[in-house]
């Protein structure tokens, strides 16, 4: 498999968010990634402290310029996540449509980070950006129901309060040429703990699926789940032992058990059955 | 396992040198690895064209200050490598110095470089250094194997009890088609007698220029002296085994993407480091290392 991802997310020097987080995965399941570091933090912002530096859009620009000076700008994906910076987000858009251009197949996995659960922890302005320049290039999204900017609340999941919803699109083009939509809608279970990084690693994880299985929404969408579940419970039993009984596990204590999750990464043991609605 | 390595070294954003070349390897081994990018480039200086960011000395500083403030600066291994900024490298320095105390155990490899010999060289417990940087370390030139094993042994008194020399322009019995390398460690005996044991590996040459693959040894001569810490040969024969099957891989494909009688270019000389994923998690044997004299230190 010749696949060559262009990831353009945060760096920490400790932990998994952003890049740390979608690179390792992309990698063990064969993708080729190349990874610009937006900001290189020591840890993400959840810690009680956090330094380091951002790139500015001017600097993004030069490090994209030596990749395409030496003509090696040829990319199958592009995958963002996290930015706080409207400029920088211009220029990732600037980047997308040049690739584009260079490749027309390339396909564009793109987070758009904005908030959660009814608040914004992103700039205000970020939001017109995302709408009216980000999205319309994109090919595939992973919003979460406050970015979707959602005006009803979905449906409680049906398997009671202990799981939470979530539902995929695909539009896709028939052997016949006519047009369908594919819905897919899974019940994921949920876990008490607050977990960093694992959006990113969601979306990694949803491109190299979805790569596998172009025109099969729901069998991305299990694989991609049960990663995520597989990870994640990992991640919640040693983040529990490391605390000690009766003890709420502390952000570095809860960083994804992800170097030690290769396994269920390569070859991940469905555990979750998404739906097909329509 | 639950091995956390702090690697301060460079990223590119395509291409396997530096942070990008060690850090993939060592994590599908297992390690956690924390990662400080000493510098942001396109891609490394052998391509035409080459664009990026350095980090100062300061900006180093202050990611290490965000780790400590979180009390989260344990660490059991250090990696470092090319630097080409000494007050850079003194802050590497500082920060080892700060992580020994807090870990005593800590085990430092360390890329040779040919400044701050008398303060890098003395911290580090694991040496890669090849024959050029034996030889500057030490003022001494290596032109016998003889030679190569006084060099080894005075950079052993420097600091290091593991030294390994990753080439030299030494002949080999098996022809010229091969580089010798050469590894020391010093050991223990059980009645407590220090002792040194010598290894010799006959090494196939590839013909071309690969860049990152020093930060590859590096990464995995950590890796497998960390599972046989007193059994240089076995980790040798490892981590040589691993170079060779990327290696090979990656010369392969690249005269692929060149076409017949053209050589590749460096782009098309990028280790081939995902799709070498098998070898890395075990890689099978292909050089043996010999043992020779042990000699008493």
């Amino acid at each position: 498999m010749e696949c060559r991802v262009l990831s353009i997310q945060s760096h920490v020097v400790r932990g998994y968010v952003g890049n740390k987080s979608a690179s390792f995965p992309l990698q063990v399941l064969g993708f080729e990634v190349d990874s610009i570091n937006s900001v290189q933090f020591s840890n993400h912002t959840g810690y009680s402290h956090w330094k380091g530096q951002v790139l500015t859009a001017d600097e993004l620009h030069v490090l994209y310029e030596g990749i395409k000076l030496n003509n090696v700008h040829q990319y199958d994906y592009v995958l963002t996540g996290y930015t706080r910076d409207t400029s920088f987000l211009e220029m990732v858009v600037d980047i997308v449509q040049e690739l584009k251009r260079a490749n027309p197949n390339l396909v564009y996995v793109c987070d758009p980070v904005l908030g959660d659960h009814g608040s914004m922890y992103v700039p205000q302005n970020l939001y017109p950006v995302y709408k009216n320049k980000v999205v319309p290039v994109a090919d595939i999204i992973t919003p979460n129901q406050f970015e979707a900017d959602l005006r009803i609340s979905l449906t409680d999941s049906l398997l009671g309060d202990r799981f939470l919803v979530s539902l995929g699109s695909q539009r896709q083009v028939r052997p016949d040429g006519s047009r369908a939509t594919q819905r897919v809608r899974i019940e994921v279970p949920k876990v008490d703990a607050v977990f960093v990084g694992t959006g990113d690693l969601f979306a990694a994880m949803l491109l190299a699926w979805t790569h596998h299985y172009p025109n099969d929404l729901k069998m991305a969408c299990e694989k991609t789940f049960s990663v995520m579940h597989h990870v994640i419970q990992r991640t919640i039993s040693y983040a529990h032992e490391l605390a000690g009984p009766g003890r709420r596990p502390s952000p570095p204590q809860l960083e994804l058990r992800m170097v030690q999750s290769k396994a269920d990464i390569e070859d991940p043991a469905i555990v979750t059955e998404a739906t097909v609605i329509s | 396992m639950e091995c956390r390595v702090l690697s301060i070294q460079s990223h590119v954003v395509r291409g396997y040198v530096g942070n990008k070349s060690a850090t993939f390897p060592l994590q599908v081994l297992g390690f956690e690895v924390d990662s400080i990018n000493s510098v942001q480039f396109s891609n490394h200086t052998g391509y035409a064209h080459w664009k990026g960011q350095v980090l100062t000395a300061d900006e180093l500083n202050v990611l290490y200050e965000g780790i400590k403030l979180n009390k989260v600066n344990h660490y059991d291994y250090i990696l470092t490598g090319y630097s080409r900024d000494t007050s850079f490298l003194e802050t590497v320095v500082d920060i080892i110095q700060e992580l020994k105390k807090a870990n005593p155990s800590l085990y430092v490899p360390e890329n040779l470089l040919p400044v701050y010999r008398d303060k890098v060289v003395p911290l580090a417990d694991i040496l890669t250094p090849n024959q050029f940087e034996a030889e500057l370390l030490t003022g001494r030139k290596v032109n016998t194997q003889e030679d190569a094993f006084e060099v080894m042994d005075l950079l052993h008194k420097m600091g290091p009890e593991t030294v390994v020399l990753t080439s030299s322009d030494l002949p080999s019995k098996k022809g010229d088609q091969f580089l010798v390398a050469l590894g020391s460690q010093k050991i223990v005996k059980p009645d407590g007698s220090k002792t040194s044991q010598k290894i010799c590996m006959d090494i196939p040459k590839v013909d071309a220029v690969f860049v990152g693959t020093g930060d590859l040894f590096a990464a995995m001569l950590l890796a497998w002296t960390h599972h046989h810490p007193k059994d240089l040969k076995a980790a040798c024969e490892k981590t040589v085994s691993v170079m060779h099957h990327v290696i090979k891989r990656t010369i392969t494909y690249a005269n692929e993407m060149a076409g017949p009688g053209k050589r590749p270019s460096p782009a098309q000389l990028e280790l081939r480091m995902v799709q070498s994923k098998a070898d890395i998690e075990n890689p099978a044997i292909v050089v043996e290392a010999k043992v020779l004299h042990k000699s008493s230190q």
